[in-house]
Parts: C-alpha cells; structure tokens; sequence
C-alpha cells in the first residue's frame, strides 16, 4: 500500500511493524507490500513490509564491528560493517570521539596511537546519532578496540599487550587500543 | 662511532612533513580559532593561535593571510593533517613565529638546505662576509632574505640559488666580484 493508507478497521486487526492506529482504524507507515498474518490469540496481524528482509539497524548498546577510515586528533570515523554477526548490505558511518576511545585517563588519548585507517574495531553504539547520521560509537571496555590491524610491511599483526601490536616480520611495535577478545570467540 | 645515525642522502625537491622539523609556511587561510598554512606538502598544517608564545584567548597574535611563519611540526605522520606550533616543549618561541616584514621567499632543493644547515657552513660563512643580512631555513626548502637594500638581498638570493650548481671555486670567484664592489 502507498504511505498513509488506511488499511482496516482496528477491530479486525491489530497492527504490526510498519503500521500505526488512529481514530479506531489501521493505516500505513511505509510504502511496500501489504502481509496480514493470522495469530493463534484471536485478531490477525497486520504489518507493510518495505523490502523482502528488513534491514537490521544499530540500536543502542549494540556491539559492531567496524573498519576506521580517517582519523584526526579529535575523532576516527568508521564505516558500520556488522552488527552483532550479521552483515550489512549497506555500511553506516560511525564516529568515535576521542574521549570515548578508553574508559581510563581520558585526557591522555591520542588517536593515532589507538586507531589507524584500515583497522577493524569492535564498538559499542552510544547513541544514533546526529543530523548527519552518524552514530555515535566507543570502545571504552576492555572487551571492545582493536581486533584486525596490518602494519607500515602490510602484514596482520599480533597484539601483545591492551596497548600494543606487533609486526610479526619486521618486529616493529605499534600502538593501538586492542581489544581482548573472549576466549571462546578466538579460533586457532 | 657508538650511537651514531645513518640516513641515505638523496635529491629531492617535493617536501614531506617529519615531527620536529623547523619550516617556512605561507599562511593561507584563518578558520575560527586555526590558521591553514601551505608548507609544500601534499596537505596543508593546522596552526594553532594558542601555539605562540604569550599568546592567550584574550592576547592573539596579529597573523594576517600571506603572512610567513616560521615552525616545527607537532604531528607529522601520513593519517592525519600536519599540525604546526610556534613554540618548543617548554613554551618558549626559540626563534619561531611571524617572520618580519620584507625579505625575500624563494625555493631550492631540500638537499641544499641540508647542507647549509650543516655546522660551519663555508656559504654562509663567506655570504656573511659579504654583506650583512638576515636568513631563515626551512627544512621545507623555502629560504627567507633580508638585507639591508633591494640589491644586496637580490645579489644573495642568486648566490645561494646557484650554490646548487657551483663548485667551491666558482663560488669564491663570484663573490670576488661583488665584494669589489
């Protein structure tokens, strides 16, 4: 049905996803395909599905997974890969802010020596964000940061302390703000 | 020697930024509370108007777009933009800032700034027995003059663009010619 279509009386149905009620009758909130489906508890339910899987959206407290794009000295800006351990179809933009980057000694952060562009990090959504739609992300747990950096030689390297990677062929150390990884996320 | 460094020279004319080099840069813009210098390198460094000595929100310094400014680098690295300060760790300007009214910019290969920043350079030993006159070297291969009138500042500027080229010998027989003068 087209947007704001009146869809049914509020006796027959009740309203699902993509559905609102006004004056005792359902109308639509979005423009796509019309899904009635009969519940066990009486009415059916009534819904407007806009594409064939419905997007999933970062909601706050969400962990996802994200590759850094730019930095700068006050914020990184991250593309949204992954939310949980689903992909996106179509990536979101993220910033995170250089006090959210560690739960400790906030003043102290320096964001090239946490993120560099082409890392992946884990983050928390903190809230979605500003006009421009750019959610708002942190890695102030122990849990979240780093997890996939290469080095200056392109190779992945190996984290050997919260705050340090190294390379594995050139033995040259980085700073980034890694992230400890749950042992049983960890395959070998 | 123990602790010595190695570093291979090449000719190089297009500057790259490093963290702690001292360099000339042409204001170019002021955004807010940031200058934008051009300094030659792939972006332009941010300036801060607090990163001058004595410089406070209420007591800003008088910089102007096309000003020069003579700094070194605080963050140089190739992720982010390059950021500039007039002033060293301990707060104070140790010769940086606004470069003066007059005098003479011009650009020459980073390998000729190397070697007039060397100790005991015999060019500016033998230039200042010349005329007297000011100078400022950027790593980034701009050079800045002042003497005392047009002529004279003009009559260095070429030497020290030819000194790219000039053997010793050729030097000490073109200043001959002008120290008669």
């Amino acid at each position: 049905p087209p947007l704001g279509e009146r869809l049914c009386s509020a006796e027959e149905a009740t309203a699902g996803s993509g559905t609102y009620t006004r004056h005792g009758f359902i109308f639509s909130s979005l423009a796509g395909c019309l899904e009635k489906r009969s519940e066990d508890s009486g009415l059916p339910v009534v819904s407007v599905v806009r594409d064939a899987e419905s997007q999933l959206l970062p909601d706050v407290g969400a962990v996802v997974t994200c590759k850094v794009c730019s930095i700068n000295s006050r914020f990184a800006k991250v593309h949204i890969l992954y939310v949980g351990s689903t992909p996106l179809k179509s990536t979101f933009r993220g910033t995170i802010r250089r006090e959210d980057i560690r739960a400790t000694e906030k003043d102290k952060v320096e964001v090239y020596k946490s993120f560099r562009p082409g890392d992946i990090v884990l983050a928390k959504v903190i809230s979605l964000g500003d006009a421009q739609s750019n959610y708002l992300l942190s890695t102030a747990e122990n849990e979240l940061g780093v997890v996939v950096a290469r080095s200056e030689a392109g190779v992945q390297m190996v984290p050997i302390s919260w705050c340090e990677m190294q390379c594995p062929r050139t033995h040259t150390k980085d700073f980034r703000k890694v992230a400890r990884v749950q042992p049983q996320f960890l395959q070998t | 020697a123990a602790g010595g460094a190695y570093w291979v020279d090449s000719q190089q004319k297009r500057y790259v930024p490093v963290k702690g080099d001292h360099v000339i840069g042409i204001v170019t813009a002021k955004a807010g509370d940031v200058f934008k210098l051009d300094v030659g390198g792939s972006e332009q460094a941010s300036l801060s108007y607090l990163a001058f000595e004595g410089a406070t929100k209420r007591n800003r310094p008088n910089v102007q777009v096309g000003d020069l400014i003579y700094g070194q680098f605080l963050v140089a690295n190739k992720d982010m933009e390059p950021e500039m300060v007039c002033i060293d760790s301990s707060g104070r300007s140790s010769g940086m800032g606004i470069i003066g009214q007059d005098g003479f910019l011009f650009k020459v290969s980073l390998g000729l700034i190397r070697k007039l920043l060397a100790p005991k350079c015999e060019i500016i030993q033998e230039l200042s027995q010349l005329y007297p006159f000011e100078l400022v070297l950027g790593m980034n291969g701009r050079i800045w003059v002042k003497a005392k009138t047009v002529q004279q500042t003009l009559i260095i500027v070429n030497i020290l663009e030819a000194c790219e080229y000039m053997t010793a010998e050729q030097r000490k027989q073109a200043l001959a010619k002008f120290s008669g003068n």
